[in-house]
């Protein structure tokens, strides 16, 4: 059978092929890497279909470029699919990004990043449904949560319920048995976050959840004061959000497993990082090796510098251009501003599809960093108040 | 998730533009979700001839600037400035509790052309 008519299939029984992709992320990840990526592009071409015939403002820029709506048939043909510049969701404009009526839109999440402008994403019901399986499907494959207790060093969603980061992350806590959120009115005790985890031991796993640069805070905290914690057999790190701080500082992923290890027991493969981006439904997570593997029913294009209608081969540095077919609400074919590259050859951890590693922000991108970053900002201006010691 | 004012407002924003002969600006933003809405004003002698906007944010905050724009624009001043609160709570419609602070933007708006025409008499 031919992946379009695997598609036609499914809608004739009635099932949404895409919810059929988005709930069997294992088995698309073991599938041959040939017919991944007939699925894939199957999916996205449809995507594609959809928008251009309900976005006037997505039809024109295609119209623009010359692109039709037959033009995109095959794999092959994804490169030529038209891309929303990023920039354009925080734009005063954005509303023409809708290729559903306002009426059908059921969220609405934001990323507050540097520039103080709100990139704002907007989600359908249809997206939603899907999305959630989607993510928790990432989750379940490379975090194997499904128990355990929730260090969230990050505020809560009832401080912060549209951001992105926090949203993604809380959606953790739904296959956790108990949480906390120690971030409150951007203030971030060490003694409090170290006082919890010590009350879990030995009755929950334990995982520590949130942006680097704050579970980097603990670190530094236990490592000033000499402390020591052994977390848990199946503890997992969680962290999402990025590594810059709001100083311009990168904090080292290697630096950061090392501290894992020395001052909470944990190895470096239970360190697992997100990548993510509020405006698309694609994720990218840590598999067991550090390497993360992108949502293998969207297509990451990483695009030359120089000349962005082109892509860059496996392993090169270039500007990721990424295809999602969950987005309806809104086009999922979004050129980021980040910095990225795919990673050649096969996986060690045995799966198809793409995997990446992220390099920076662009530095013609009016964001330094996302909604972590000015978080950090906000915390540091209050931090000789909350805490002498950690920064 | 959006009652009828919201999506006539934000689907047609008839008012969303900059303004070229604009001698009064103001502009409200939320600093715990960064939604922002600046609204040019042209006002001659006690009139308000013309009002445009701009914002950025979630739907509800886009069609606000709206909504206020289509009130006072092409009205005398002193009757803008005389709009009762319960008129101005009125405008945006029933809320979802997350699209709550677009009513407190919309009131901060009214106090800042206050603000702005007491400072200029």
């Amino acid at each position: 059978m031919s992946k379009q008519n695997f598609v036609d299939t499914l809608r004739q029984l009635g099932i949404n092929p895409m919810a059929a992709a988005a709930a069997s992320v294992s088995e698309l990840f073991r599938m041959p890497e040939d017919q991944l990526k007939e699925v894939k592009a199957t999916l996205i071409i449809d995507a594609f279909k959809h928008h251009y015939d309900n976005n006037p403002y997505y039809r024109k820029a295609c119209q623009s470029k010359g692109i039709g709506r037959d033009q995109i048939q095959g794999f092959d043909d994804l490169i030529k699919i038209p891309l929303i510049p990023i920039a354009k969701f925080k734009s005063a404009s954005s509303h023409e990004l809708l290729s559903k009526p306002l009426l059908e839109i059921e969220h609405e999440m934001r990323s507050t990043g540097t520039s103080g402008l709100p990139s704002i994403s907007r989600r359908c019901s249809a997206t939603i449904d899907v999305a959630v399986t989607a993510i928790y499907a990432m989750y379940r494959e490379f975090l194997g949560i499904s128990k355990g207790a929730g260090l969230y060093i990050c505020p809560s969603t009832e401080e912060i319920p549209e951001m992105g980061m926090i949203k993604a992350l809380n959606m953790l806590a739904g296959l956790l048995d108990t949480h906390r959120f120690m971030v409150k009115e951007e203030r971030f005790v060490p003694e409090e976050a170290i006082a919890q985890l010590k009350g879990w031991e030995n009755q929950f796993t334990r995982h520590i959840i949130g942006p680097p640069f704050l579970i980097y805070r603990m670190l530094q905290f236990l490592k000033q004061t000499g402390q020591t914690i052994k977390l848990d057999r199946g503890s997992r790190v969680v962290t999402l959000g990025g590594w810059k701080r709001f100083t311009g500082q990168m904090i080292s992923r290697r630096e950061f497993n090392l501290l894992c290890e020395q001052y909470l027991g944990l190895e470096p493969t239970g360190v697992r990082d997100i990548y993510a981006l509020v405006e698309s439904n694609a994720v990218a997570i840590d598999d067991e090796h550090q390497t993360k593997h992108v949502s293998p029913y969207v297509h990451f294009s990483v695009r030359d510098m120089n000349d962005l209608s082109k892509e860059v081969p496996d392993g090169e540095k270039g500007v990721l251009a990424i295809l999602d077919p969950l987005a309806l609400a809104t086009p999922g074919m979004i050129l980021t501003e980040d910095i990225v590259a795919l990673v050649p050859g096969k996986s060690e951890s045995g799966r198809s599809g793409q995997r990446m590693e992220y390099i920076m922000r662009a530095p013609s991108s009016l964001e330094f960093g996302c909604c972590a970053v000015n978080l950090e900002k906000k915390m540091d201006q209050d931090a000789d108040v909350a805490c002498p010691v950690a920064n | 998730m959006f009652n009828e004012i919201i999506v006539k407002n934000f689907t047609e924003p008839t008012f969303a533009s900059e303004l070229d002969e604009a001698n009064t600006s103001i502009e409200i933003g939320n600093p715990v979700c960064g939604d922002r809405i600046r609204v040019q004003l042209s006002i001659e002698e006690g009139y308000i001839k013309s009002a445009r906007y701009q914002a950025w944010g979630c739907a509800t905050s886009l069609a606000t600037g709206n909504v206020f724009c289509g009130c006072v624009n092409n009205k005398p001043l002193g009757e803008v400035l005389g709009t009762p609160t319960q008129d101005i709570e009125a405008l945006l419609g029933e809320l979802e509790p997350a699209q709550h602070h677009c009513l407190d933007m919309l009131k901060a708006m009214f106090e800042k052309l206050r603000q702005a025409h007491a400072l200029q008499h």
